[in-house]
């Protein structure tokens, strides 16, 4: 074969190349398009301006890595709400059984992806910085 | 016995087994919602519907029918499960779904049965109930509208605890559980109604959103406060013990609590506990390393005589054990008692020269099994409660006699056909002298009794107790004294209880020698359902006795110890858990002895009284956090582990003492396993046990019986001068000893001391319940609430023991009956 030949023909995919649309995403100048089901930072859900959680101990019983820290508390009245809710990211895996679990829908998972951090410490979510924002 | 076939199996039962006994015997599961052993058949829920072929395939109740010769049962063919999930599908409908926020969930019944049956679906529809929540009672919280109308709470109130709180309010779809007058909860707070509660009708507040019931470690062990020796199992999570556990299979009582061991665990993980060793410097006592608290307190247990002990019987038996042989060889002391002296002195020194053993013949089981029952003070039920449901359940189910002999009336004497002869104050040892005579006259004693040495001397000495004098000095009339003497001569079977206690100074030696008379004039020995149990007071008393740790061969007892310390003789002190300032009498005189001794140790769990006089405090450890044998008052001798680990800054008893022990240069033992085995070497009784069996089971040590007749005195009546009245102290069924003051549960329901007395009296003093009346005696006097009841005769007061904060102490010198004075 001419020795020419294989040069072309590598120039050439590399010049069709030059004129496609590229894969590559310029992160973080460019963002993603989070898909609908992507298990990312979980998120708890609010209604009447409470979280949704009741602490029914679910999602930590069910929880894989049993990265789930909640502690029930009773309120003015007498319901049940999590005076804690805690998750640390470092040991979730991000399986999403905990919102299949919850039986009153208050824990779902969002797109958020942006999670590190410089501190172990910052990994762990406490109920504050998993609520939901609205 | 029955042949039957069960699902094609040919099976046989005894016959009274219903066929849900029969089928659950022959490893066939029938489910089940109403039905529970302890209770009688109810047949209220449905769910264990069978059908037998010989009623034409009718669905019948399995939980109710008996067997019969021949039945052909089946147990889960396609038409019963399908009326079994109508039945939950009905219960469903009125019941609130809120598995998420009950806790009952993950233990519950309905749960369980709805996921077995599948019951995913409704074809009804109604609405749910509306009924008030009970949130205000802090031991239980009853939700009406969770309730399936078993009935089980209010049977088990009924049937067992006798107490009757709860019923079937209003009829037909408005029926629900309640108590009188829709009023609040105001019980026993036994806690047995939660027990049985298959839904989470009836909940354990202290527990309320604790945790979730699958994720706590359930640690079986031994109730740490009454002697009754009771069978617990803590939920633990995280290392602490957040409730207890029902476990119907547990222990002769089937899982039965009283209000102590069922609410008082919270003492375990208090944040009031001791968590370092103090020693005092300057006059203040400050923290210090274990090292330095060891080495101060091992430099003062020198001298031989001039060291005095004190232990609670709240130890193992190892501990004891080891205590009593650090004091005689490593001390060089024999000055070491428990319980004040008093409090054993029916075993140590009545049953041991009237029966020749220093414990009870007869056990707990025989209380079911006699025909007669005679005890000694309504107390008995305060003191062990769960004994006490043993009374109860005999009484109303076997139709047992009880015959009781106390100085006031009580729950006991509420029984069906319960005899109660109220008695002066501090007259009971005369009575029970006036039912021996009495037996004698009527000529009502076995053959063998006047062969048995001492039988003359008794009988002389008994001559004084002719029921007329005994009458007229215990206003008991001559009457019912003899009556008494022939329905317990003339039972088959007949089995004396009494409580013994620190706050119960005349139930000592002559009390117990008094009624050994009786069991031994009488031949109600050695056999089943007879005999006498004296009632120890704490959960290990009875070890302390078997262990030998009182006074023996010359060392001085609890009182001779304190008075010892006062003239200097003694002059280092250690007490291991005691609480003498509060609980022994005359706490003027504690506080004195404990001020003038050279150097106090104390060991304990809370900053105590008494441990806050000490020169030194050492952190110990709790039942829940070590390891050893607790016996109970019937000598069933049983394993202790620990259910959590201890915090890393306290040690055991046993460590302490281990550590002791090295530091004056003895052996120390390896673990309490080695020391258990000296035990069984050593003890009369326990030979042959081993500590690795104890952790399945518990054994009864044997008790051997030489019976001897041995006259006893009787205290002389206390006269009431007038415009006084008599006080008697005792222990009130909240609490126990000083500890269960540090366990919320109790403190939630009787918070404090009180004085309780006859209406009559208290309209002589124009006082009304609740009003703060002063108390005095010639020691000193307490500011105290008064409760009105009807079960205190004229002309006495009662006043419980327990409380640190208003001691009866201050105005109870020990002696059985006080003369005091009241005013508002
Ligand atoms: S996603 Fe999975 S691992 Fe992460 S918290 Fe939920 S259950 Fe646990
Ligand atoms: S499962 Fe849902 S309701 Fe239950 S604790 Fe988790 S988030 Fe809360
Ligand atoms: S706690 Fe005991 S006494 Fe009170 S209602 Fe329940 S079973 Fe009855
Ligand atoms: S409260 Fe509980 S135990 Fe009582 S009837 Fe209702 S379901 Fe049965
Ligand atoms: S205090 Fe006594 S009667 Fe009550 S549960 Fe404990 S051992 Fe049983
Ligand atoms: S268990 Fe038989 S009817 Fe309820």
């Amino acid at each position: 074969m001419n020795p020419i030949t294989p040069i072309i023909n590598g120039l050439s995919i590399t010049l069709k190349h030059l004129f496609m649309k590229p894969v590559t995403l310029q992160y973080p100048d460019e963002r993603p398009k989070v898909a609908a089901r992507f298990r990312g930072l979980h998120a708890l859900n609010v209604s009447h301006n409470k979280a949704k959680c009741v602490a029914c101990y679910l999602c930590p019983t069910v929880c894989p890595a049993k990265c789930i820290t909640v502690e029930a508390g009773e309120d003015d009245n007498h319901d049940k709400f999590a005076a804690k809710y805690e998750i640390d990211m470092l040991r979730c895996i991000f399986c999403g059984y905990c919102v299949e679990a919850c039986p009153v829908d208050a824990i779902r998972m969002t797109g958020e992806f942006e999670l590190a951090n410089y501190h172990r410490k910052d990994f762990i979510y406490n109920k504050e910085r998993l609520l939901e924002k609205k | 016995m029955v042949n039957l076939t069960i699902d094609d199996k040919q099976v046989t039962a005894p016959k009274t087994a219903t066929i849900y006994e029969a089928a659950k015997l022959n490893g066939v599961n029938i489910p089940i919602l109403c039905h529970d052993k302890k209770l009688k058949p109810f047949g209220a829920c449905r769910m264990c519907l069978v059908e037998v072929e010989q009623m034409k395939g009718r669905q019948i109740p399995a939980c109710t029918t008996p067997v019969t010769e021949g039945m052909i049962i089946r147990t889960s063919t396609p038409d019963i499960i399908k009326a079994r999930k109508m039945v939950l599908e009905l219960l469903l409908l009125n019941h609130p779904l809120d598995c998420p926020v009950c806790d009952k969930a993950g233990d519950c019944d309905l749960q369980n049965l709805t996921y077995e049956y599948k019951v995913d679906s409704n074809r009804f529809a109604d609405e749910k109930f509306h009924h008030q929540i009970d949130y205000n009672n802090p031991l239980i919280e009853r939700d009406m509208n969770r309730c399936v109308l078993c009935g089980k709470c209010a049977r088990i109130c009924d049937e067992i605890v006798g107490f009757g709180a709860l019923t079937f309010i209003n009829r037909g779809i408005e029926t629900k559980i309640g108590c009188e007058f829709e009023e609040g909860l105001n019980c026993e707070f036994c806690g047995s109604c939660i027990s049985v509660c298959p839904v989470g009708s009836l909940l354990a507040r202290p527990f309320k959103f604790k945790a979730r019931f699958w994720s706590l470690t359930k640690q079986k062990s031994v109730c740490g406060y009454c002697g009754t020796g009771c069978n617990l199992t803590l939920g633990v999570k995280d290392n602490k013990v957040l409730t207890t556990l029902y476990d119907e299979n547990q222990g002769f009582h089937n899982g039965q609590l009283c209000v102590r061991g069922r609410f008082g665990y919270q003492f375990i993980n208090s944040d009031q506990r001791l968590t370092s060793p103090l020693i005092r410097t300057n006059g203040r006592l400050m923290e210090c390393t274990w090292e330095e608290a060891l080495t101060a307190v091992a430099s003062r247990l020198t001298g031989g005589n001039s060291v005095a002990a004190l232990a609670t019987p709240r130890l193992t038996n190892e501990e004891l054990f080891l205590f009593k042989k650090m004091m005689l060889d490593n001390v060089g002391s024999s000055n070491f008692d428990h319980s004040a002296g008093y409090a054993h002195a029916a075993l140590t020194e009545g049953f041991s020269r009237s029966l020749g053993a220093s414990a009870s013949p007869a056990t707990i089981l025989d209380v079911q099994k006699t025909d007669l029952l005679l005890v000694v003070k309504t107390d008995s039920y305060e003191t062990h409660p769960v004994i006490g449901f043993e009374i109860n359940m005999g009484v109303k189910n076997k139709g047992i006699k009880l015959n009781i002999i106390s100085d006031k009336r009580g729950k006991l004497s509420k029984l069906p056909g319960a005899n109660t002869l109220v008695h002066s104050p501090g007259s009971e040892v005369a009575v029970l002298n006036a039912i021996a005579k009495s037996i004698l006259d009527q000529k009502l004693t076995d053959g063998s009794a006047s062969s048995i040495p001492g039988y003359a001397e008794l009988e002389k000495a008994l001559a004084a107790f002719t029921p007329e004098a005994v009458a007229a000095s215990s206003g008991i009339s001559a009457d019912s004294i003899k009556k008494i003497a022939k329905d317990y001569a003339s039972a088959e079977k007949a089995l004396i209880l009494f409580p013994v206690g620190q706050s119960y100074p005349g139930h000592n030696q002559e009390m117990a020698s008094a009624v050994a008379n009786l069991v031994i004039l009488t031949g109600k020995i050695g056999k089943e359902g007879c005999g006498v149990l004296c009632m120890s007071e704490k959960s290990n008393s009875q070890g302390a006795v078997d262990m030998g740790f009182y006074a023996q061969n010359g060392g001085m007892n609890s009182l001779q110890i304190l008075d010892a310390c006062k003239n200097g003789t003694v002059k280092t002190l250690f007490i291991v858990g005691e609480n003498p300032v509060v609980s022994y009498p005359n706490g003027a005189n504690v506080k004195a002895a404990l001020d003038a001794v050279d150097f106090l140790v104390v060991t304990e769990l809370f900053m105590t009284d008494t441990a806050a006089m000490a020169d030194v405090v050492l952190p110990a450890c709790s039942f829940a956090e070590k390891e050893g044998t607790f016996t109970s008052t019937d000598r069933r001798v049983q394993y202790v582990k620990p259910a959590i680990r201890k915090d890393v800054k306290c040690k055991t008893d046993f460590e302490i003492l281990s550590a002791l022990i090295t530091k004056l240069g003895g052996q120390a033992p390896s673990s309490p396993a080695s020391v258990f085995a000296e035990i069984a070497a050593n003890t009369s009784g326990y030979a042959g046990m081993s500590y690795i069996n104890l952790q399945n089971n518990g054994a009864f040590a044997p008790v051997n019986v030489t019976p001897k007749l041995v006259a006893s005195k009787a205290a002389p009546a206390v006269s009431a001068e007038s415009g006084k009245l008599a006080m008697v102290t005792g222990s009130t069924l909240y609490h126990s000893g000083t500890l269960s003051q540090f366990g919320e549960g109790p403190m939630h329901v009787c918070p404090e001391a009180y004085v309780e007395m006859s209406r009559n009296d208290a309209a002589r003093y124009k006082i009304t319940e609740k009003d703060l009346v002063t108390v005095s005696s010639s020691t000193g006097s307490i500011k105290l609430k008064a409760k009105v009841t009807p079960r205190m005769p004229e002309g006495v007061v009662y006043i419980p023991y327990h409380f640190s904060e208003t001691p009866v102490n201050a105005i109870w010198n020990g002696s059985a009956v006080t003369v005091v004075s009241i005013a508002k």
